[in-house]
């Protein structure tokens, strides 16, 4: 009988599971898909918002593709419970599915900050299609937005928000914005660089309670002047989403604990992407890397694993890279490390930062800050982080790189981090479009 | 599989390559947007190129949200304009540092071997580019190591 693959989540990493088991097994084995949603990607949400593409630009697999790829649905569905020793998870219908191979891949959730008036109408989450849509059509130009929350998922959205329109006013609880992408210095920058451009961002500002009054929001802070709003979005972090595998006996921490064939305590489950704790290829540690390309790969070495190739993964490097209004922001590895060795330099006449981190001879972590239009930017972004997944010893040049910190790209060079990066693969192949996978019938 | 194959010995930092692929991928001399990016060494006594060397896992390609990348006819990683949203995560998910944002088209942009017929190659007048049949590799860094030695200055502007 064929092997037969549940998977729980068809965000990033469950969608690059099961093409990767079809470009694999071309059709022999049975795949189910259990999700709430249908398959799409969050990140391309942004440009949903922005009305830069239109809905169906987001969606990675549409029903009759599934159904080409041979893969059955339990759409807007979701599980409910799991039981390992009877291999057998339960959905919020009471339907029970068994499974050979089991995939964990349900991602995150928001969170909105535990205050009166959250969860009130007019209060949005920006996470998931559904409240993309509903806060798309709410905006209108001019509409006041007033966003809570300064850190990564607030930024990917700031420009779409100015570009509907919005008169938008940020405030962040923390003493300074993207307090978990970048440190201070490049905090520092970018609020410049906002308050240049008019955007008003208020650190440490501390709401205590959303009212409503006439029609308008109203909100509340500790020590500070009312604000009023149309529409407020919260955007205040995420939580994995692992309530449904309370008592299934699966060993997790913040995340289910996974080796490096992406398997969980139990052999025969695996889990990926935002709720997987795996290797970080950086410090050698475990941790959760709740980004795309984490969850890319994570679904790719499961998926691997799960259709009977054996895979290895080395690891998954944390990175970020985000642009508000012209500015780019980067950041790559153990950037807060605060026992690394740091080099650093900013332009006196530019916002161009670069932050370098090293254990010993090794990069470990990287901040960059520069304008989009910079050609030092373009090409200093993706060298930094080629030298951080490298890995290699940077000897000579790092005292270089201390006169310079700018002088990446040589570093790069002469290093030989292109030689060392070369066999250092995933799977050593492009994944395949997925309209051109052959499935067998 | 044809490929780029770069001799960096050969190279003068005239910045040729750079001129014409600017001109092949966007109509116009700006060596911003050249996709084969020049780098000196030794205090600008020697150069060399340096591009996307087609790497076998395609990074950029698998992390592309949307399969706005592409393998084309002659074998490149290409972006295809009308579906990339602009999102950056191709130019942090390569290694190489071989593809890059541009700003005012807010797509990403790489190198795409011209379709077949690569303008760096026939705009090098000193053999340091060749368009054949070759194993990639690392072509500049053991040409860059050697020049490690006296990593000279800091870098004149116009040279990336
Ligand atoms: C607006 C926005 C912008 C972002 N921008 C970036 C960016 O620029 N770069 C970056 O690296 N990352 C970004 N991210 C984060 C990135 O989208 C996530 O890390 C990624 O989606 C994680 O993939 P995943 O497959 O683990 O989870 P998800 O994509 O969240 O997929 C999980 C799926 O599981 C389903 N599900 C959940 N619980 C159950 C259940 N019990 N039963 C059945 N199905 C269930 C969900 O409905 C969903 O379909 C962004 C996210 C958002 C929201
Ligand atoms: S741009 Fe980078 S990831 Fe893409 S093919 Fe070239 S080297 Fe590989
Ligand atoms: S910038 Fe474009 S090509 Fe690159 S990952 Fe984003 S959508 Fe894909």
């Amino acid at each position: 009988m064929a092997i037969k693959h549940v998977i729980i989540g068809g965000g990033t990493a469950g969608w690059n599971a099961i093409t990767t088991i079809r470009e694999i097994d071309g059709g022999n084995s049975e795949i189910i898909l259990v999700s709430d949603e249908n398959p799409y990607s969050r990140m391309v949400l942004p440009y949903y918002l922005s009305r830069e593409i239109g809905e169906s630009h987001v969606f990675t697999a549409s029903e009759t593709r599934l159904g080409q790829l041979k893969v059955e649905t339990r759409l807007g569905r979701r599980a409910v419970s799991l039981d390992p020793n009877a291999n057998k998870v339960v959905l919020d219908d009471d339907e029970e599915i068994q499974y050979d191979n089991l995939l964990i891949a349900t991602g995150s959730s928001p969170v909105r900050a535990p205050i009166p008036g959250a969860d009130a109408p007019g209060v949005h989450s920006f996470w998931t299609l559904d409240q993309a849509r509903q806060l798309a059509a709410e905006l209108q130009p001019g509409t006041r937005v007033a966003m809570i929350g300064a850190g990564f998922i607030s930024f990917t959205i700031l420009d779409s928000l100015v570009q509907r329109g919005a008169d938008l006013k940020i405030f962040e609880i923390a003493p300074r914005i993207l307090p978990r992408m970048v440190d201070d210095t490049g905090a520092g920058i970018v609020a410049k660089w906002l308050a240049d451009k008019g955007v008003q961002v208020q650190a440490g500002a501390e709401v205590t309670s959303i009212e409503e009054s006439g029609g308008a929001k109203v909100l509340k802070f500790k020590g500070g002047p009312d604000v009023e709003a149309d529409v407020v979005i919260m955007a205040t972090g995420i939580k994995t989403n692992l309530e449904w595998l309370e008592g299934s006996g699966v060993e997790m921490n913040a995340g289910i604990l996974v080796n490096d064939f992406l398997r969980s305590s139990e052999s025969n489950i695996y889990a990926a992407g935002d709720v997987a704790e795996g290797l970080d290829c950086v410090t050698g540690e475990k941790a959760i890397h709740a980004i795309e390309p984490t969850a890319m790969q994570h679904g790719r070495v499961a998926g691997a694993n799960m259709a009977g190739v054996e895979t290895v993964y080395s690891g998954s490097l944390l990175m970020n890279i985000v642009g508000v209004l012209g500015l780019e922001i980067a950041s790559f590895g153990s950037w807060d490390d605060p026992e690394a060795e740091v080099i650093e330099a900013v332009q006196p006449d530019r916002p161009a930062y670069r932050k370098l981190l090293f254990r010993g001879d090794r990069l470990t972590g990287a901040i960059i800050l520069g304008s989009e239009g910079d050609v030092w930017t373009t090409n200093d972004v993706g060298i930094l982080k080629g030298l951080v997944h490298s890995g290699n010893e940077l000897s000579a040049w790092k005292e270089q790189l201390r006169k310079n910190p700018f002088d990446v790209k040589r570093a790069f060079l002469a290093t030989g981090a292109a030689a060392a990066l070369l066999p250092k693969t995933l799977l050593g192949r492009p994944s395949v479009p997925e309209r051109d996978i052959a499935v067998s019938s | 599989m044809k490929a780029l194959k770069i001799i960096p010995e050969n190279c003068t930092g005239c910045m040729r390559c750079e001129l014409a692929c600017s001109y092949e991928q966007t109509g116009t001399f700006q060596p911003s947007k050249a996709v084969i990016r020049v780098s000196a060494f030794e205090s600008h006594t020697s150069y060399s190129p340096y591009t996307c060397p087609q790497c076998a896992e395609a990074w950029c390609m698998t992390a592309c949200p949307v399969e706005a990348i592409v393998i084309s006819p002659a074998g490149a990683k290409d972006v295809v304009n009308d579906i990339c949203v602009g999102c950056k995560l191709c130019t942090i998910a390569c290694p190489y540092g071989t593809i890059f944002y541009d700003a005012d088209l807010h797509k990403a942009f790489k190198c795409d071997l011209c379709g077949g017929q690569p303008a760096c190659v026939s705009a090098c007048p000193r053999d340091a580019i060749f368009y054949e049949e070759v194993q990639v590799t690392d072509w500049v860094g053991p040409f860059a190591a050697e020049r490690a030695q006296a990593p000279g200055g800091p870098l004149a502007v116009g040279v990336n």
